[in-house]
């Protein structure tokens, strides 16, 4: 059953990596529209639950729901249906190197859409004016740096204007300039057009002033909650991992969140936790 | 004892799952050919790639190896007065069995290992991974324009090898040893049949090309995401599609008959 607090149902996934057991019973639920943030260390599977949700990796045992779809067991064909729906950053852009960024960023629409090539065009012109960058067009991939090179897959992983959108390290090897814009965007996304957006990261404090939702990947299992409740957590799991800066930024930012609120400052004015460690 | 059985086994089941798997994504492949669209912007593109740069190979070799049989069989020729056999032999012998084969194992290793390469780069970089999330399919993207490519440019780089074959086999044999060169063009005309020998020519080749494209394009897809993974795949490539155009090759002479 899908509701909009079940819209990505993980129930108790099972999966290894040969005799290295990664999750043992994972379970979480991430609500429509909201900015969920996963967090954990190296190899904690951050990155394989973002393959799972859509559709890229299969568990040992358990289920994936995404928007009442159960991905396991699904064909291709189906999932493509699904995977519309979705757009994907991966961690290195999985940008085409056969292709120019107005190739790739277009791709989508050419394959799945019946727009002109003008209507086509000014959709990549302003997905990719949207992250920043201007006449890189006719480039490859291989002529972008990495930051720009993320940036134009950031473009292409929203161009459809997916339902859900699936980051994996969104901020890495961007400038603070370029983190700042991501971060906005990302989160213009989310007001605007109710996007749902699952993001790992090691960039805390982007991260945890965009995160709704936190889920805490540890041991196989996760711990879930706001980034509230997990400063104020008395887990040892929690608190181990965010450590006395972590908690001490949350507690920070939620105080500036409930000023913010109070006041009637947008709560995604950066500015406003500027100097605040994470 | 019953472990060896049991490893022998184990690798008999390995060979058969292998098999199978092959030949699951050769039936995807040719699924994927009737689907919409064409994809033919990047078979042209791998057109190119396969065929078009393997020109020069393939012309050079043709020449080289026809030069070296001419010299060989006319000097040997010589010996028994039969000297005027060259053209019957070359065009027999190039056309039937060395054309094709040798056209193959020279397009395995100029290009099916760079596809093989190619595909696997896409796969270590979650190129293919990138496609899937973006519900288009890399068997019908990546893999079918290429294993088209290499199915298509086959025969004609076989006939492209044969043809400077005969030249360079005419160079030696008529230019070098002093043989007549309408003895020669003679003999090479009498002794090819277009159906019996051109056919076959032709169908081994393509033979060649279907089974050299899915070996290339299925390594690519199956290998391991990293750089081991794809020099393995490379490698594979190249040891599997040789032996597979020559085990094919044996197969369809003998039931074309000789």
């Amino acid at each position: 059953m899908r509701t909009d607090e079940e819209f990505i149902s993980v129930r108790d996934v099972h999966l290894a990596f040969g005799s290295r057991p990664v999750y043992k019973g994972l379970a979480c639920r991430l609500r429509k529209g909201g900015i969920h943030l996963l967090l954990g260390g190296s190899g904690t599977g951050k990155s394989t639950l973002l393959r799972m949700i859509g559709g890229l990796q299969q568990p040992d045992s358990g289920e994936i729901c995404v928007s009442g779809h159960l991905m396991s067991g699904l064909r291709e064909k189906d999932l493509g249906a699904i995977r519309k729906e979705i757009g994907m950053l991966f961690q290195n852009g999985a940008l085409l190197d056969s292709m120019t960024v107005f190739e790739n960023v277009g791709l989508p629409l050419r394959e799945h859409t019946r727009k002109s090539a003008a209507e086509i065009a000014a959709r990549v012109g302003e997905v990719i004016a949207a992250v920043g960058l201007e006449d890189v067009n006719g480039l490859l991939p291989r002529e972008l740096s990495g930051g720009m090179l993320r940036r134009v897959a950031f473009a292409r992983a929203i161009v459809m204007k997916p339902e859900i959108l699936l980051c994996d390290e969104p901020f890495s090897g961007l400038d603070p300039l370029n983190v700042t814009r991501i971060e906005n965007l990302l989160m213009q996304l989310n007001r605007d057009l109710g996007l749902t957006i699952v993001v790992t990261s090691h960039h805390m404090a982007s991260s945890l002033r965009m995160a709704d939702q936190m889920i805490l990947l540890r041991d196989g299992v996760c711990i879930t909650g706001t980034p509230e409740e997990l400063a104020a957590s008395a887990d040892e799991g929690v608190t181990t991992f965010l450590g006395e800066d972590g908690r001490a930024y949350l507690a920070r930012l939620h105080e500036l969140r409930e000023t913010s609120d109070s006041s009637g400052v947008p709560s995604d004015n950066t500015s406003g936790t500027a100097g605040v460690r994470a | 004892m019953i472990a060896a059985i049991g490893r022998l086994g184990a690798q008999v089941t390995t060979l058969v799952e292998g098999l199978g798997r092959v030949t699951r994504f050769g039936v995807l492949l040719c699924k994927s050919m009737l689907q919409p669209p064409t994809r033919f912007r990047f078979f042209l593109h791998a057109l190119y790639d396969a065929g078009v740069l393997s020109v020069a190979l393939i012309c050079l070799s043709g020449f080289t190896v026809g030069m070296v049989f001419g010299l060989q069989l006319s000097t040997t020729l010589a010996r028994f007065g039969a000297s005027e056999g060259l053209g019957d032999i070359v065009g027999l012998s190039f056309v039937r069995e060395l054309g094709p084969v040798i056209a193959g194992l020279l397009l395995t290793g100029r290009a099916g290992s760079a596809m093989t390469a190619e595909i696997g780069a896409m796969k270590a970089t979650e190129q293919l991974d990138g496609l899937r999330m973006m519900a288009i399919d890399p068997v019908h993207f990546v893999a079918m324009p290429r294993a088209l490519a290499l199915t298509l440019s086959m025969p004609l780089l076989n006939a492209l090898f044969i043809v400077f074959a005969f030249a360079g086999a005419y160079s030696v044999g008529v230019t070098i040893q002093g043989l007549d060169g309408g003895v020669y063009q003679t003999g090479l005309e009498g002794a090819v049949n277009f159906f019996e020998d051109v056919g076959q020519s032709l169908l081994k080749s393509l033979v060649f090309g279907m089974l050299l494209g899915l070996v290339a394009t299925y390594k690519g897809y199956t290998c391991d995401p990293d750089a081991a993974g794809v020099a393995r795949a490379t490698t594979s490539t190249v040891v599997t599609a040789s032996v597979a155009i020559l085990l094919s090759d044996y197969m369809i002479t003998a039931l074309w008959g000789v």
